[in-house]
């Protein structure tokens, strides 16, 4: 899960839903310990542009939990340090957003044509929200909201993602070929059960 | 054809779920997301022509994955509903999922508040 996949660009836990989350987000600030006065953001932009390109590329989620702890003692208290940096915040994180942007262009106009096929099949496919819906609601027995319906889609289509990527991993380590065959798929799912990635056998005997 | 699988009755899904997985799951259940699922194994990497096999386990996986976390849902937060915030406290331990039901959450509130913006503008007038 921690290899660099180029479709989930990793930003990193300070997007604007998970600011209010404890124990989550202030990632860059632990890599910027001394920090605590108001920075103009035009100074702010080019400072980022210097620390953000190296770290936040490599910057793994648990490490500014880390580092927010190892640092507490020296730092003032988390509300008077969010109060203070959230304009820096936003400003690093659009300095992010643009530089992904950038790779993201660089990536794609270097694509040959099968790669880019499959990368815009990859990137509109979806499963259909009424089914989803459906579904949810047969299970539920109550309506759900459309934002549960969002997330559970964007949800199914990771999961399909680790499985058809553990599958293939499967066919290549033995040697064979796309299209995938029902003993890859299995063999993922029985990897994946060992990781905790997969529903547990609650509700179906799948095989 | 499709219209075939949207007017078939819910009760049927939800007869197979609640009465167990005995058949294996695959028995009389039509098939919800064929086309989508081929489409979205080939972006993943899989041939362009996907075995119809492998798109029929997948399509159980997805259906048991999106019922167990439904039944999980139900059973966290606010009982018998399900929330979003539910779903989002159940996957925080995924770091794939979660950082993807952040990000469709996220721009889906920038959508309608565009969208909103727009229809002022336009009313406002």
């Amino acid at each position: 899960m921690d290899k660099a996949r180029p479709w989930l660009p990793d930003l990193g836990p300070d997007l604007g839903v998970s600011r209010e989350a404890p124990g989550m987000s202030l990632g860059p600030e632990s890599s910027d310990p001394g920090r605590i006065l108001p920075r103009d953001t035009a100074q702010e932009a080019r400072e980022a542009s210097d620390e953000e390109g190296g770290e936040s590329a490599r910057q793994d989620c648990p490490q500014p939990r880390a580092g927010e702890e190892t640092d507490s003692s020296s730092r003032p208290p988390v509300a008077k340090r969010r109060k203070v940096d959230t304009e820096g915040k936003r400003g690093r994180q659009r300095e992010v957003n643009e530089e992904e942007a950038q790779e993201m262009r660089t990536l794609v106009a270097a694509m040959s044509q099968e790669q880019l096929n499959r990368y815009q099949v990859f990137r509109s496919s979806a499963f259909p929200k009424a089914t989803i819906k459906r579904l949810i609601q047969a299970v539920a027995g109550t309506p759900v909201s459309q934002n549960v319906v969002i997330a559970m889609s964007g949800m199914a289509k990771v999961f399909v993602g680790e499985v058809v990527e553990e599958a293939l991993d499967m066919c290549e380590k033995w040697g064979e070929k796309p299209p995938l065959q029902p003993k890859h798929l299995r063999e993922a799912v029985r990897r994946l059960r060992k990781k905790g990635q997969m529903p547990s056998s609650k509700h179906k005997i799948l095989f | 054809m499709t219209q075939e699988k949207q007017k078939d009755p819910t009760f049927e899904e939800e007869s197979e779920e609640i009465g167990g997985g005995a058949e294996g799951g695959q028995g009389k259940r039509k098939r919800l997301f064929s086309k989508e699922l081929r489409c979205m194994m080939y972006g993943f990497g899989d041939d362009q022509n996907p075995y119809t096999e492998s798109v029929d386990i997948l399509e159980a996986l997805v259906i048991a994955f999106i019922t167990e976390m439904t039944h999980k849902a139900m059973s966290t937060g606010r009982q018998t509903r399900v929330q979003v915030e539910d779903i989002v406290f159940l996957i925080r331990k995924d770091r794939r999922k979660f950082a993807r039901v952040k990000d469709l959450l996220t721009m889906n509130e920038e959508l309608k508040r565009a969208r909103k913006a727009f229809d002022e503008v336009n009313y406002g007038s």
